[in-house]
């Protein structure tokens, strides 16, 4: 009998065969000569448009899409330049993910849609403007404000590490779609990852001015990231947009803008002290005495026994509070 | 079986009810569990953006004590989670790193050798338990539960890196389900964000993702939820009344935590699992007739 106890690492990538998710599995579901079924979302009619498609060996969504321009819809709108995964002005969502229509291979059964937090212009055009007016205030480009120490001048590829994957980026939006903090609208002041990773490919470059730096961080908002890595996993460039630009990003935002970071620090110094987070004493370092303004919710979580304020207020020294005092101590501040 | 056992900050206060039923469950499947109550906070998303070596040492010394014990690591948080992968793999691509961190760790007489297995429990379920012997340990399937999964970001993303399945295509926590009994239910919200991770200084975003989640579950015909990590929990559950304030809406959705999901149908009672501690209460008469 063949055991079904699974090998370790497989349990997280159940799915991949079930819901086809390779492009040999992908492609082994359509023959030449079949038809695919494309539904369009067209800003004219609430309905979505529907379009029999016949496959041709290695269609992309942008095939799909021409054709029906060509056959069917010759006004349907939507965007693209170079057809080969460079110009970034192809992306739409295609059953619910963001893809590049250049780029990637139909399904037999397939929903376009437009991007998401961007307005509408006509069918899958989006108006680029909310990110290009963002990236413009951010005002990502180097400045200098001492001489050059001449050239070449010294800089390592570790220095760049992670400026050099945000130089990768393809401005395509798709991450910007696919944010859901974005997808709130102005309840924040989050840039957003699109933005984030246009400043990043300066703003991580050693050589910038740190004034420069941290006036542009300062406008970005960037502990309104949930860290949900939404924006990694539709990049089609695959930058590690959460780990080598928005971390990073944080990091020089803590070290420039204090006052940004105060729940970060806030963090670190709670885990220096206990070794572990205690809710209550986070909550209080953060807000202070402004944490007494949801006494409804404290009493209510205290009744259910979720936070114990005895625990809070007499704490006491564990192996874990000593080490996180010699790890997270005053010397080891970065 | 035996794991070294690392609950997390969250399951040692605020849902300390899933400590409690992951030891009970535990026992019910054959797990030895070594609890590592020495370990420290593995830094939550904070302390990785702002201080990456405290944060590696803090990680790298958890991933030391279970190989000291040398048994794989268990863990019941999401973010715990891959923050233990994240130190892992950076341990083992950088030489310099490694030494500097094992130098740190020597003070204690700790060592790490990039030895340690890391498994989240769900993991443990379908990799050390398996799928046939899970089904005769079931002794009450849970046939009253319409159950909503909802993954959470950090046992599914980043992609690649750890090879996770497209976050869209998991299916562990449905099959697992099904498993117990339940009817699990397909909505847009089960591999979505719970916005935990800016709660502390802004409540707002948690509660308008989430909220939306939920609304999903329940339009969708879930009668409760399910979640592998105690963080979303405690937005899904701890945040509820908040949630149903800003929607203008009552939800009145249990959220349970895997691990007592489990031990329902591995017929623990819901006492011992202690559904009691949610914010929403839980109905026993949904799985117990």
């Amino acid at each position: 009998m063949v055991s079904d106890v699974l090998t370790p690492g497989e349990a997280r990538q159940l799915g991949r065969l079930e819901r086809h998710d390779t492009l040999e599995a992908r492609n082994r579901r359509l023959a030449e000569g079949d038809a695919i079924t494309m539904r369009v979302r067209r800003s004219d009619t609430a309905r979505l448009a529907e379009f029999r498609i016949p496959y041709r060996k290695w269609m992309r969504v942008l095939d799909a899409l021409n054709w029906v321009a060509d056959n069917q819809a010759p006004d349907l709108a939507y965007r693209w330049f170079c057809g080969s995964k460079m110009c970034g002005t192809c992306a739409v969502r295609m059953n619910g993910r963001e893809v590049l229509a250049c780029w990637e291979a139909v399904e037999p059964d397939m929903t376009i849609e437009p991007l998401r937090n961007l307005p509408i212009i006509r069918d899958l055009m989006v108006d680029r403007g909310p990110f290009e007016r963002k990236v413009e205030q951010l005002e990502p480009w180097l400045e200098r404000s001492e001489a050059y120490s001449g050239f070449p001048e010294p800089l390592s590829h570790k220095q760049m590490k992670n400026a050099s994957k945000a130089l990768d980026c393809i401005g395509c939006m798709c991450c910007y779609s696919a944010c859901p903090v974005i997808g709130l609208g102005d309840l924040t002041d989050f840039a957003g990852p699109a933005p984030l990773v246009q400043l990043g490919q300066t703003a991580l470059d050693p050589r910038n001015d740190a004034t420069k730096v941290a006036w542009s961080l300062a406008l970005t908002g960037i502990f309104n990231c949930v860290s949900c890595y939404k924006c990694e996993e539709v990049c089609p460039a695959s930058i590690p947009i959460v780990s080598q630009v928005i971390e990073p990003l944080k990091a020089k935002t803590a070290a420039l803008v204090p006052d940004m970071a105060k729940h970060s620090n806030a963090l670190r110094a709670v885990v220096a002290v206990r070794g572990y987070v205690d809710p209550s004493a986070l909550v209080l370092k953060v807000h202070g005495l402004k944490a007494l303004l949801n006494l409804r919710r404290a009493l209510r979580l205290l009744f259910r026994g979720k936070i114990n304020l005895l625990r809070t207020f007499l704490r006491r020294k564990t192996p874990a509070s000593a080490a996180g005092a010699r790890y997270l101590g005053r010397e080891d501040v970065p | 079986m035996k794991f070294a056992y690392y609950p997390g900050c969250s399951a040692r206060s605020t849902c300390a009810e899933l400590n409690e039923a992951t030891h009970r469950v535990a026992a019910s499947l054959g797990l030895e569990l070594v609890q590592l109550d020495t370990a420290t906070c593995t830094g939550a998303r904070e302390l990785r953006a702002i201080d990456p070596l405290g944060f590696y040492i803090l990680n790298v010394r958890i991933l030391a004590l279970a190989e000291r014990e040398r048994l794989p690591l268990m863990t019941i948080c999401n973010t715990c989670t891959l923050n233990v992968l994240d130190a892992h793999a950076t341990f083992l691509e950088d030489s310099d790193l490694a030494a500097r961190i094992n130098a740190r760790l020597a003070d204690e007489g700790l060592h790490y050798g990039g030895q340690t297995r890391i498994s989240h429990f769900l993991w443990v379920l379908y990799e050390d338990i398996g799928e046939a012997r899970l089904r005769m340990l079931v002794k009450r399937p849970l046939t009253g539960l319409t159950v909503a999964a909802f993954y959470g970001c950090h046992i599914t993303r980043p992609p690649q890196r750890y090879k996770f399945v497209d976050s869209r295509n998991s299916i562990a926590l449905e099959r697992l389900a099904e498993i117990l009994g339940c009817r699990p239910i397909d909505y847009s919200g089960r591999t979505e964000c719970c916005g935990f991770h800016t709660a502390a200084h802004d409540e707002r975003i948690a509660i308008k993702l989430t909220g939306a989640h939920i609304q999903a579950a329940k339009v969708n015909g879930a009668n409760s939820m399910v979640t592998p990590c105690p963080l979303c929990h405690t937005v899904l559950d701890g945040f509820q009344r908040e949630i149903e304030q800003d929607m203008g809406q009552k939800l009145g959705m249990p959220v349970l935590h895997l691990p007592q999901l489990v031990g329902l149908a591995l017929g623990l009672s819901p006492e011992e699992l202690r559904v009691d501690r949610h914010m929403v209460q839980f109905d026993p008469g949904t799985v117990i007739s």
